[in-house]
């Protein structure tokens, strides 16, 4: 039916026409439409009339009929062939897409007029229309998800020249121009394209998608990517592209990895933790329970899922916890401290304990999940009770305890005083703290005992010192000592000193009561061994006598009697004698005794051996009222001699001196010691007294048994002689002017040649 | 009066003042024993006559205080008569609170030493009359039979024969026959002698009770 023919006749092709399945219209030049075939008027539902002329146009669809009568006057006017799509209205009024064309051009034969006949054919190509339609819809939805995926699309040809890259995936790459028919090689390294083709053969020679992992270097760094290579098969199943969807999964990695960490970690720190972790749900059910459970509540962590976590604590608390977990619930509000709170735990078997407990909660698909951390710290209690009360006792011992103590700052500013020191001092705590003790300190100690302070502090060395404190009882200055020790860190370092005072006062004059008993001591037994020298000289003499006596006597008797045999009185004056001999050998044994007696002779300065006898005499001096006057001379030559027995003839001869002015009221007394050089060169003590002195009697002073004093034995002065003449030296006595004696002795200076 | 011539015991550890003290007591009669230490007078059998130490308080061995002492504590009531060479006064204190009879320091006056001798043997001459009286009144009271011994003691303590008779169950003539024999063997002349010499034997505490 193409082309145009120049024969046929109307009839004919209107029954022709009428048997075509299609629409079949014929139109006059003009535009307007002879007649339509029965086809056409069963689809439109009209008849012929109403559709003849330009009528027939109405049932073209709106949107298409301008459009349509454009083209089709064109081309009736010109004779050309025409050919046009547009929506034909059926007779349910459904429009339906048509290909309108010219299918034949006549002229009939027979007729009034020879006019131009155009047939029109319409054929439905709804279907192809809408599927048309269709494709390119899905083809726009395509296109926009490819080019809206934040994954990398791609498409490629066999030889790895890019047919299709999204939008993302040149923004990865800073692709900016056209990257139709650009390969890998102008893209990415030659390493990297060299990877990127040889996975593209692979999906190519096996016809099979692939999926791998792989890192990348994008404009902004480093990714790790999931890339997808599978093959694009045309319809003869040949393959002719690849296709690619690479997904970034950097982000992801990180996520995971540090999810996979903290979850790790979590699950860990749960399991090995030595607290109980138990959460539970909005209504207070256990949901989880970690394994530190069983050792703090006894239970095991599968009995508790599903209870409620009041079985963890006594009944009394249980109404309070509901009320205040409801509470919390319901407005937020929470009734105890979530972080820390001490409370009472209630063990399987019934034994309750203390906690402390923390909470957390976190709201995971939109449940909400409280875990409590419990730790049993009835050890940690116990310990603190412990603490606590050593504490106390300490702090209780500190301030029973009958001694001071304080403690002071590491720059050893004072911080704390027990009450004994407050009490001491009389101050209030704060004047003592810091420097304040001072003002409690001897004006003439402080300034040496705050440098030794500072100097402890400074070096940390443990301090002491002897200072007098003022005691506020009797506002009296006493002797106190002082010490402190540091306590350091296990560094070493000084954090802390520590200290006490000690009133030392009454051991001090304990102390030198004691020294004074010592010297009155040694001053007695000086005494005492001249006492019993003497007594024991006595003794000895006094026998021979009391036999002279007696012998005389008796014979005394019996001549009075006359009764006295000549031969009787010849004996006992044979006695008497012989007695008499004896009393003075008695004298001279006793002066060899003397002699005899070995000396311990050491070098010694006769100074010091005279201060050492002032002590003794000490006592005396001070009680008889004695003037004493030193005059010895430094740097004298040292003696050799026995200490002690030079100590027993000084002691002689200022005892002696001291006696002879007991009697003395109307003068001074006055006694004078002196040592000095002598013209020989030896060393020479004198004492001199202003006492009685010895009138003519000088020298007989030295005889045994004479004595110028009432209850005087007569033997010290002989002894003295003795002893000395035994160091080589000499003892004599001179008078004193105006008044008293003077007893000098010497002694030979070591170093010249003593005898 | 009790046997035999007293005798002086002079101990002193010098042999001259020992000899020279018993000349001089022997010029005056007395009988002396000089012995030269403490310890040999201990050893000795205590005398029966009269007798006194002279004793030097300063001697080597038991000192003379110390001597004093142990004859205390020995029972043995000899006066002692302290000499010394050099005395003083705690110790002449103690001596003579110990029952010393003087305490002479050497030398010293003949006359003394003579007079102190005289009254330590007159005490001791005293001390053993009494002592022999004493003994003798034991023994005759040791002859009596317990019953007369019984007699004795209410009689002493002031009951009448009657109130005897009657405490001891017996007849008022068998006390007085049991007195009158009693009283013979103690020599005793009256009631009065009886209850002296009773009191002599039981000593002065007995008295009181």
């Amino acid at each position: 039916m193409t082309g145009e023919t120049q024969s046929g006749e109307q009839l004919d092709l209107r029954t022709l026409i009428e048997k075509i399945p299609a629409l079949v219209l014929c139109a006059l030049p003009n535009g307007s439409v002879e007649f339509v075939n029965r086809a056409w008027q069963e689809y439109t539902g009209c008849s012929l009339q109403p559709l003849s002329g330009w009528v027939w146009q109405t049932t073209i669809h709106p949107d298409d009929v301008a459009q349509f009568i454009d083209e089709w006057t064109v081309a009736l006017a010109a004779g050309k062939p025409f050919q046009t799509e547009a929506r034909i209205r059926s007779a349910d009024g459904q429009y339906r897409w048509f290909l309108i064309r010219k299918a034949l051009a006549v002229t009939p034969t027979r007729g009034r007029e020879s006019s131009l006949r155009t047939l029109i054919a319409c054929e439905d190509i709804n279907e192809r229309k809408e599927a048309e339609a269709k494709l390119q819809e899905t083809e726009i939805l395509l296109q926009a998800f490819f080019e809206n995926s934040p994954n990398l699309i791609f498409v490629k040809d066999r030889q790895s020249r890019y047919l299709y890259a999204n939008k993302e995936f040149k923004k990865a790459f800073h692709v900016t121009d056209e990257i139709k028919g650009k390969t890998d090689d102008e893209l990415f390294s030659a390493e990297q394209a060299a990877a990127f083709q040889a996975v593209d053969r692979q999906v190519l020679e096996a016809g099979l998608p692939t999926k791998f992992e792989d890192v990348v270097l994008y404009e902004d760094g480093q990714h790790t990517r999931i890339v997808q290579k599978f093959p694009l098969f045309n319809a003869e199943g040949e393959i002719y592209a690849i296709g690619g969807v690479v997904t970034d999964i950097t982000e992801r990695k990180q996520e995971e990895s540090a999810r996979r960490y903290s979850e790790e970690r979590y699950r860990l720190v749960v399991e090995t933790a030595s607290d109980a972790v138990i959460s539970m749900d909005e209504n207070g059910t256990i949901q989880l329970a970690n394994s530190a459970t069983r050792s703090i509540f006894g239970y095991d962590p599968t009995e508790l899922i599903g209870k409620s976590l009041t079985v963890l604590m006594p009944e009394y608390m249980r109404k309070l916890h509901e009320k205040g977990f409801r509470g919390y619930v319901a407005t937020g509000d929470r009734h105890i401290n979530w972080q820390g709170t001490e409370l009472t735990g209630l063990h399987k078997d019934g034994q309750e304990f203390p906690v402390e407990v923390s909470f957390g909660e976190l709201t995971s698909n939109e449940h909400r999940i409280f875990t409590g951390f419990i730790r049993d710290i009835s050890k940690r209690k116990l310990a603190e009770d412990k603490l606590r009360a050593s504490e106390r006792s300490l702090r209780e011992l500190t301030e029973t305890i009958p001694q001071m103590l304080w403690s002071a700052e590491v720059d050893g500013a004072i911080d704390y005083c027990n009450q004994r020191v407050l009490d001491y001092t009389g101050l209030p705590a704060e004047q003592v703290h810091g420097a304040g003790w001072m003002k409690t300190v001897h004006p003439d100690d402080i300034e040496k005992m705050a440098r030794a302070w500072t100097a402890a502090v400074s070096t940390g060395e443990p301090f002491q010192y002897e200072f007098r404190c003022l005691r506020a009882a009797d506002r009296a200055y006493r002797w106190c000592i002082s010490s402190a020790l540091p306590l350091r860190d296990e560094k070493g370092r000084v954090m802390k000193w520590f200290g006490s005072v000690v009133d030392l006062h009454d051991w001090k004059e304990a102390q030198q009561a004691l020294q004074m008993t010592q010297v009155e001591l040694a001053r007695v037994s000086r005494l005492t061994t001249m006492g019993e020298l003497a007594a024991s000289i006595a003794h000895e003499v006094n026998q021979p006598l009391t036999a002279v006596t007696n012998n005389g006597n008796a014979c005394l008797r019996l001549h009075a009697a006359r009764n006295l045999e000549p031969e009787v009185l010849r004996r006992a004056l044979e006695e008497i004698v012989a007695d008499g001999t004896r009393a003075s050998a008695v004298i001279g044994r006793i002066r060899s005794f003397i002699k005899k007696k070995p000396a311990e002779k050491n070098e010694l300065q006769i100074n010091e051996v005279i201060e050492e006898v002032l002590t003794l005499a000490g006592r005396e001096i001070y009680e008889n009222r004695i003037l004493l006057e030193r005059q010895l001379t430094t740097a004298l030559p040292l003696v050799l001699a026995d200490r002690v027995q030079l100590q027993q003839v000084l002691l002689n001869l200022i005892m002696n001196g001291i006696e002879a002015m007991t009697a003395v009221t109307n003068r001074p007394r006055l006694l004078g010691v002196q040592s000095r050089i002598d013209e020989s060169g030896d060393v020479l003590v004198a004492v001199r007294d202003s006492g009685t002195g010895l009138g003519l009697e000088t020298d007989r002073v030295f005889t045994p048994f004479f004595t110028t004093k009432v209850n005087g034995m007569g033997m010290g002065l002989s002894i003295s002689r003795s002893l000395v003449e035994n160091h080589g030296g000499r003892l004599w006595a001179t008078p004193n002017s105006p008044h008293g004696a003077v007893f000098s002795f010497t002694l030979p200076a070591v170093g010249r040649g003593a005898s | 009066m009790t046997g035999g011539a007293p005798v002086v015991f002079v101990i002193d550890d010098d042999p001259s003042v020992r000899s020279s003290l018993k000349f001089l007591l022997s010029t005056v009669g007395l009988q002396v024993e000089s012995l030269d230490s403490a310890d040999s007078f201990l050893h000795k059998k205590p005398p029966d006559v009269p007798s006194c130490l002279v004793l030097d308080v300063r001697m080597p061995g038991l000192s003379g205080l110390d001597f004093q002492h142990e004859l205390a504590r020995r029972h043995i009531h000899i006066p002692v008569v302290f000499l010394t060479g050099h005395g003083d006064i705690p110790m002449t204190v103690r001596a003579m609170k110990a029952g010393a009879v003087e305490f002479l320091t050497k030398p010293f006056r003949d006359q003394d030493l003579l007079d102190a001798v005289r009254v330590a043997l007159e005490r001791d001459r005293a001390r053993r009359e009494q002592e022999k009286e004493v003994a003798d009144l034991q023994r005759r009271y040791d002859s009596l039979t317990s019953r007369e011994q019984q007699v004795i003691s209410m009689l002493v303590s002031g009951m009448l024969n009657k109130q005897i008779a009657g405490q001891l169950g017996t007849a008022e003539s068998t006390v007085k026959v049991q007195r009158s024999r009693a009283m013979e063997k103690m020599h005793a002349e009256s009631l009065v002698d009886l209850v002296r010499m009773i009191e002599k034997i039981k000593g002065p505490s007995e008295k009181a009770s």
